[in-house]
């Protein structure tokens, strides 16, 4: 699912990155790659993605959070 | 050529190691042919003089923006003998990312571990030891805002000038042929490759496994989406409330300058024989221009200690989360808000601001949506001419009704300008980190706010005397009868065209005066209509004239129609915000052409808008 799916409190993985060099490469230098583990903080609607990573608060804009396939994790 | 460059991610304490080792020996400009800002300085050690540069902020090195271009070019060219990366401790494995995309290029370094008290805070331990030793290269624990342990930075730079090591190890980047069919694969496993290398770099370096995550009280409260709002809001006008009590010594001293310095002066010069013209000139124009730029420098002082604190504490960060969509609308990202929401204070501090956002494009179009923001000294004038021609209910909903307009304005902004600067690809939205709450180092926020009330005052002081000896010119009247001066003479020339606009001679010279000071309006009003003063006199001088209300309120109520006065204050009030918005909009952009173009845009649209309003007002109020 997409990660602007996922609902607060639940756990989950990168699956595939999707969009251009430009976005890949920021979303990568900033902790988020295929395979790494990360738990879902805060979802409303209309508001960035708020996710816990690489022990780090990061703040996902909507539409960004849109390229991120996740799977759930220990559901 | 002893050049040290700094490379880290944004918020890695980059800027503050820069000024912290600078201090004012900083010359800020261009990078050659780009609007990317190139800031350099000096430093001396054991004798030494050392060249710092800081690379221009980006989260990597893979040339996706003019920014991580030059900071590449810089470091392959091998431009720098040395390159000092930093990263931020307490998120140690994200931002060596920094150093893995570096590590590929064969140049001395040394490894700075930023933020250790954070780290220290959240029980994290970093053997820095063993990670210089897998590593090659010196690491350094470090906390950059607390103002500490730079003399063991400058004298390891030193040493590391004489004795260079270069990193032993890089990430094992897999060949291209390997790469997979999709898009972007290779960056996909290039950064796949880069987290391995770290995480084999930090096995046994760091103590702690991923740390939990629990959401503070304050941030389950900052979170919601209106109430969230509705607190930042609070806490940013509370913080001008701040600002403003940091801020009044400093006025009150400046405001007996006219005073004290006035008379002296002119008793010196005249008793000299100095000629008439430049008695006035010292003894008025001089005073009053240390008064106003004292006052102006204060003011961006106070509003930025109260923004630093902000920052430090990590508040705008939250600020940022909760506007970013609203922000999107505008091509903006949520780190727009800051500037924007300390242009409700003061433009120059939002103009200045805008340095957090991430390329010269979003950068310069934040400036000019702050540029529609009212600050607070216009706040306090609309009242006064509103108070003069309307009941106090026509008064709050004028208030309202410029309220709404910042809204239709910044959209407008957005529209003709978004496209030219943040292109349709590049409108990255907001991925930002937010870092945990931590205690503000005062010392570090008071060097900042310092510097830049400093460099303000210096600007301000050249441009305002001038400006002043040119409305004084213009103003200077041989009988003294503002008929005779040449304000007048230009004033009534151009009246019919003014007139169109819904503005007289004497409201458009005000209008005039508007987009040099704010502070100006009243006092030229005042020279205009009633004739008591020259405008020199008042421009620049706002409170220490002495503008008396009641008697200015008769004569303009007498002379202008309450449509004019409405279209006047919409006027005055979205037009140029002030000479030192305008020369601090250039300063940060470093660019002439959109410098112009804002002003330009400014003008016209205040004027097409008091048009507008004149002529609907017409209808109702007559």
């Amino acid at each position: 699912m997409k990660l602007s799916e996922m609902h607060a409190g639940q756990e989950g993985m990168v699956s595939t990155l999707k969009g251009d060099e430009r976005f890949l490469n920021r979303i990568t230098s900033i902790g988020l790659n295929e395979g790494v583990g990360f738990r879902i903080i805060k979802n409303d609607r209309k508001m960035p993605v708020l996710i816990f990573v690489r022990d780090t608060l990061l703040a996902l804009n909507r539409r960004d959070s849109e390229k991120i396939e996740a799977k759930e994790v220990g559901a | 050529m002893n050049t040290i460059a700094l490379l880290g991610q944004p918020n890695s304490g980059k800027s503050t190691i820069f000024n912290q080792l600078t201090g004012a020996r900083q010359h800020v400009g261009n990078w050659p042919g780009k609007t990317v800002e190139k800031r350099d300085g000096t430093f001396t050690y054991d004798n030494t003089k050392y060249t710092l540069v800081d690379l221009p902020g980006s989260y990597g090195l893979s040339g996706n923006s003019d920014e991580e271009v030059i900071t590449e070019e810089f470091i392959k060219g091998g431009r720098a003998d040395l390159i000092c990366v930093l990263v931020d401790s307490s998120q140690l494995e994200r931002s060596m990312y920094m150093l893995a995309d570096f590590a590929s290029m064969d140049v001395p370094a040394i490894l700075i571990l930023n933020m250790m008290d954070v780290a220290k805070g959240q029980g994290k331990e970093i053997n820095a030891a063993l990670l210089s030793e897998r590593l090659g290269i010196p690491v350094l624990p470090f906390t950059a805002a607390e103002g500490k342990g730079y003399g063991e930075l400058k004298s390891l730079m030193e040493e590391e000038m004489k004795n260079p090591h270069k990193l032993k190890t890089s990430p094992d980047i897999p060949d291209d042929a390997s790469g997979t069919e999709m898009s972007g694969g290779k960056t996909l496993n290039e950064g796949k490759a880069k987290y391995a290398w770290i995480s084999t770099l930090l096995d046994g370096v760091t103590n702690t496994a991923q740390t939990e995550y629990k959401i503070s009280k304050l941030d389950s409260f900052l979170f919601r989406p209106v109430l969230g709002k509705v607190v930042t809001v609070g806490i940013i006008l509370v913080g001008f409330l701040m600002a403003m009590l940091i801020m009044s010594p400093f006025m009150g001293v400046a405001g007996m300058l006219p005073g004290l310095l006035g008379g002296p002066i002119a008793d010196f010069l005249t008793k000299i024989k100095v000629h008439p013209w430049l008695v006035s000139v010292f003894s008025l124009i001089i005073p009053n221009t240390l008064f106003f730029c004292i006052s102006m420098a204060s003011f961006v002082f106070g509003v930025n200690i109260v923004f630093g604190f902000l920052e430090e504490i990590g508040f705008l960060a939250r600020a940022a989360y909760q506007f970013d969509s609203a922000l999107s609308k505008l091509g903006l990202q949520g780190k727009a808000i800051a500037p924007i929401l300390m242009g409700m204070g003061c433009t120059i501090g939002g103009a200045s601001g805008t340095r957090v956002m991430d390329s010269w494009g979003q950068k310069m179009l934040t400036m000019m949506v702050v540029w529609a923001v009212p600050c607070a000294s216009i706040w306090s004038i609309i009242p006064v001419i509103s108070g003069m021609f309307f009941p106090i209910g026509g008064t709050l909903l004028l208030c309202v009704g410029i309220i709404a307009y910042i809204f239709v304005l910044m959209f407008i902004v957005s529209k003709v300008f978004g496209r030219s600067l943040v292109s349709e690809d590049a409108r990255t939205g907001m991925i930002m980190e937010l870092p945990p709450y931590h205690k503000p180092h005062w010392k570090y926020i008071i060097k900042e706010a310092w510097l830049k009330c400093f460099d303000m005052f210096k600007r301000a002081l050249t441009t305002v005397t001038l400006v002043s000896v040119i409305f004084w010119a213009f103003s200077y009247s041989p009988s003294g009868n503002v008929e005779s001066s040449l304000l007048y003479k230009v004033g009534t020339a151009i009246e019919p065209v003014t007139k169109f606009f819904g503005m007289g001679w004497q409201t458009f010279m005000a209008f005039i005066s508007a987009a040099f000071a704010k502070e100006a309006v009243l006092g030229t009003l005042n020279a205009v209509f009633a004739g008591q003063s020259n405008v020199a006199d008042v421009a620049f001088n706002a409170n220490a004239s002495g503008v008396d209300a009641t008697a200015l309120s008769q004569v303009m109520t007498q002379t202008i129609s309450g449509a004019e006065a409405l279209a006047f204050i919409f006027a005055c009030t979205f037009s140029v915000p002030c000479l030192m918005a305008l020369s601090t909009t250039y300063k940060e952009s470093h660019s002439l052409k959109w410098t112009v173009k804002t002003a330009g845009f400014y003008i016209g649209a205040a004027l097409i808008l008091s048009c507008i309003v004149y002529h609907i007002a017409l209808l109702f109020i007559g």
